[in-house]
């Protein structure tokens, strides 16, 4: 019984019910969606934005913002991509590791103005994303990278599979191996947030940044740690996009994936002021953006309702949690007074 | 005092030329209560702030149970059991009960891995020896401000804590939650653990002290035996001058006067039952009562901010609905609210635009664009009737002393012209000096005629500017003096409290 009661109080529960319900009736329209194939096939394409949106998440859990992860992960992407054909490389391994460096040295650059100046990381992150961009463009090259030049160790990749199964007609599809890196990433962070002090400064500081620097954690190195860590996430996830894709833009990804992790992430349940928000709503939110996105069209829809419904729930979502804080803080004065 | 646990010798402490601590002395002994009163910039957050480690000192030092520390650090100062709990608590909202007791002591620590077995364990260790019971599960923010406080006396256990200084701690709860308070503070000085009390004004804390410490404009003016302050001698002390109050009478001829407000049996579900009261001309109307006695949301009704769910309102005889501020201030009405900082200012806005924000309509030209010269005339008539210390009325709102800021709000509604002005605890954090200036602009806007409702939980405030008071209780009007010389501040208090006189307060 407490446990129920438990379960209720957590919004997770509610988005859960939500998701099944719409994924019924988009079964009811189209039994094909409830296949397994197709849900390998979501969660493989929709598995980029769940990496950002874990790293949005963690920048959000302090109270900001940060808007530079998609400039970040195509920059870590097309670095990457060009230097292993630069060099006639085919090492998913050194490109993986370019990424990361890109990834964290643009954190770290981030982090700097962040901490230095004493700046909001929306403000520095509007920036640095068209700095990190601009820069892309300018230096490394507008050019794209198409399937052909694209060295086979990412095609490899992107085809790699978990396990495999076999359709009726004999053809196979597996659970691609993007679905291992996520869960990699995921449980990697909920030990950091669950587990370590630093975890527990990221919640701390979202709570109130005065109180958590009297408490004696280091501000500084943790907003360092938590940059540094999305440019890591947007490296990885930069290296999964042009698997998946197998084709190379430097304009992919900073125009389409933004507004879509900020709707996961607050869809998921995190204030937008700070200090509350979970990786299991944060990835129930990925789930949901990623059904609707997908299914409008099936339910009779034109698909350019996507951007209409990912507008809309941000605003919703916003609302919705602001509104749940002022009747919190309602039901406390109504208890007081009645003392 | 018995043994000496900390010993401040002959700190002195400049900031940019201005000498914030002179010379200054404190003894305080082991398990022992201890009260620092002084006015705003009377050096004495300064003090405890070197004592916190937090600033160093330009000379003296500090003795900690026999070590000497020239240059205390604010990592020493919390290895030697210091732990200062300031008035907004540093707790974390969004994190349980169990985690904002054991955090500071993991950071410390250095641990890197959280063990949250032990988060618990640490936390339940704390509330235990506090002898205290709440869920470790609770998240803060949904605690009472009493509550809270308990938690963030549990976070300094952890430190081992052996004084805990607390700035201002009772300012913000109710009457029954400050007995609470002082009854943990008991049980802390039995298990040898000292309390310093940091205050700016004469409250509920001298209850509990044993030994008050005041300073004055940065130089120590003594020690002194609770026991043996009175009200007026530690105003003397705090200000060095000697505020005498003279009744506030009102001439029989206005009394005979019809109210320009009456309310009638006032009711709002939850909050107040069967409010009834008049106001007339030339009157000061005391509303006293506890923290959620019922008296604010009483104001907040009439003045449009707070529907009531029965009842009546007239204002000069003529039923009326108050449905918003803007009708209340069309009918006279004015409010200053409690929370002048976040309430009623605007922080970052000159003295003029605060000055003439609720009269912006009527500063419209022909043109229906805002007259500068009439505005600038308005603000300056401002400045100049409440002498507002300031260069000039284009100086940002937040550069002036509390006292100042509160003149500012008075004149925003004065220069609505009502002729109901209800003024919810209009010197609440104001300095003992300059609430006696304001209490003088109030009389004397009553004696020109408006009428003023005066909302206050300082039973001497009340009781010094009043010609009539209302006590509160519970929600209702549990009684009216109608002469407020002839009782003293014990019975009223007796009245406020429904007690009879056990726990009156030494004032």
């Amino acid at each position: 019984m407490n446990r129920l009661k438990k379960l209720l109080g957590h919004n997770e529960t509610y988005l859960g019910a939500v998701i099944v319900v719409f994924a019924l009736i988009i079964t009811i329209v189209n039994p094909a969606f409830i296949k397994l194939d197709n849900l390998f096939g979501l969660m493989k394409s929709s598995s980029g934005t769940a990496i950002l949106a874990i790293g949005f998440l963690l920048v959000l859990l302090t109270g900001d913002v940060d808007v530079s992860a998609p400039a970040i992960a195509i920059s870590a992407q097309y670095i990457a991509v060009n230097t292993l054909i630069a060099i006639d490389s085919n090492s998913l391994l050194l490109a993986f590791v370019i990424a990361i460096v890109v990834g964290l040295v643009y954190g770290a650059i981030n982090a700097f103005f962040i901490t230095t100046f004493k700046l909001p990381a929306l403000i520095v992150t509007l920036g640095t994303a068209n700095l990190f961009h601009g820069g892309l463009l300018e230096f490394v090259g507008t050019k794209a990278v198409n399937t052909g030049q694209l060295p086979d160790a990412f095609k490899v990749f992107g085809h790699a599979s978990i396990f495999d199964l076999t359709r009726a007609d004999g053809s196979s599809y597996g659970l691609s191996i993007f679905i291992a890196v996520v869960a990699v990433l995921l449980l990697v962070t909920w030990l950091i947030l669950r587990f370590t002090l630093m975890g527990r400064g990221i919640y701390a500081i979202g709570g109130d940044a005065e109180s958590a620097r009297r408490a004696g954690f280091n501000i500084k190195r943790i907003q360092y740690f938590i940059y540094m860590y999305v440019g890591l996430l947007a490296g990885i996830m930069g290296i999964l996009h042009i698997s998946l894709i197998r084709y190379g833009n430097p304009n992919y990804i900073v125009d389409t994936e933004l507004l879509r992790v900020i709707a996961a992430v607050v869809l998921g349940g995190a204030v937008i002021t700070g200090g509350k928000g979970t990786l299991v709503g944060t990835i129930l939110g990925v789930t949901m953006i990623t059904i609707l996105e997908k299914n409008l069209v099936l339910i009779g829809l034109s698909s350019y309702w996507q951007q209409f419904f990912v507008g809309l729930i941000i605003v919703v979502g916003v609302a919705l949690t602001h509104i749940q804080a002022t009747l919190r803080s309602h039901h406390k004065v109504v208890v007081i007074k009645s003392q | 005092m018995g043994e000496l646990f900390l010993e401040a010798r002959n700190i002195s402490k400049a900031y940019e030329g201005v000498q914030a601590l002179d010379n200054v002395g404190l003894s305080l002994g082991k398990g022992s209560i201890h009260c620092l009163v002084g006015e705003n910039g009377s050096g004495k957050s300064t003090l405890i702030k070197i004592i916190g480690g937090v600033v160093t000192s330009d000379a003296g030092e500090i003795v900690i149970d026999g070590g000497h520390f020239h240059h205390l650090s604010a990592i020493e100062s919390i290895r030697e059991g210091i732990q200062i709990i300031y008035q907004d608590l540093s707790l974390f909202p969004n994190l349980t009960v169990a985690e904002n007791i054991s955090l500071n002591q993991m950071v410390e620590r250095r641990t890197q891995v959280v063990d949250w077995k032990e988060i618990r364990a640490i936390a339940e260790r704390a509330l235990v020896e506090l002898g205290e019971e709440i869920d470790l599960n609770i998240l803060v923010e949904d605690l009472s401000v009493a509550r809270k406080q308990v938690v963030a006396i549990g976070r300094a256990l952890t430190q081992n804590a052996k004084l805990i200084i607390m700035d201002e701690p009772t300012s913000a709860i109710t009457r029954e939650e400050v007995d609470h308070l002082f009854e943990v503070i008991h049980r802390l000085k039995a298990k040898g653990i000292g309390t310093l009390f940091v205050s700016h004004k004469l409250n509920e804390v001298f209850e509990i002290a044993e030994t008050v410490t005041v300073l004055r404009d940065g130089r120590k003016v003594g020690d002194y035996d609770a026991s043996d302050l009175t009200n007026d001698k530690l105003t003397f002390l705090m200000t060095g001058e000697t505020i005498e109050y003279h009744p506030y009478t009102v001439d029989s001829q206005v009394v005979s006067e019809p109210p320009v407000l009456e309310v009638r049996n006032l009711t709002r579900k939850d909050e107040y039952t069967d409010v009834s009261f008049s106001v007339r001309r030339g009157e000061i109307l005391g509303i006293t009562g506890l923290i959620g006695s019922g008296r604010t949301e009483v104001a907040l009704s009439v003045c449009g901010l707070n529907q009531p769910h029965s009842g009546e309102i007239l204002v000069e005889s003529e039923p009326v609905t108050i449905g918003s501020p803007r009708k209340a201030n069309q009918l006279g009405i004015s409010y200053l609210p409690e929370d002048r900082l976040t309430q009623g200012l605007f922080q970052h806005q000159s003295i003029g635009d605060n000055t003439v924000i609720a009269i912006l309509r009527r500063l419209l030209s022909k043109l229906g664009l805002i007259d500068w010269t009439e505005k600038t005339r308005v603000q300056d008539h401002w400045v100049n009737e409440l002498a507002i210390k300031t260069p000039s009325a284009e100086v940002s709102a937040s550069s002036l002393s509390g006292g100042n800021q509160q003149r500012v709000v008075l004149a925003k509604w004065l220069a609505t012209e009502p002729k109901v002005f209800f003024l919810d605890g209009p010197t609440i954090g104001i300095d003992i000096g300059s609430k006696s200036n304001i209490h003088e602009i109030i009389r004397e806007l009553a004696r020109k005629g408006m009428a003023i409702v005066m909302i206050s939980d300082e039973i001497e405030e009340v009781r010094n500017n009043c010609n009539r008071i209302l006590i509160m209780r519970k929600g209702r009007i549990a009684g009216e003096i109608e002469d407020p010389t002839s009782v003293d501040d014990a019975e009223i208090f007796r009245q406020i409290s429904g007690k009879n006189g056990s726990e009156v307060p030494r004032t």
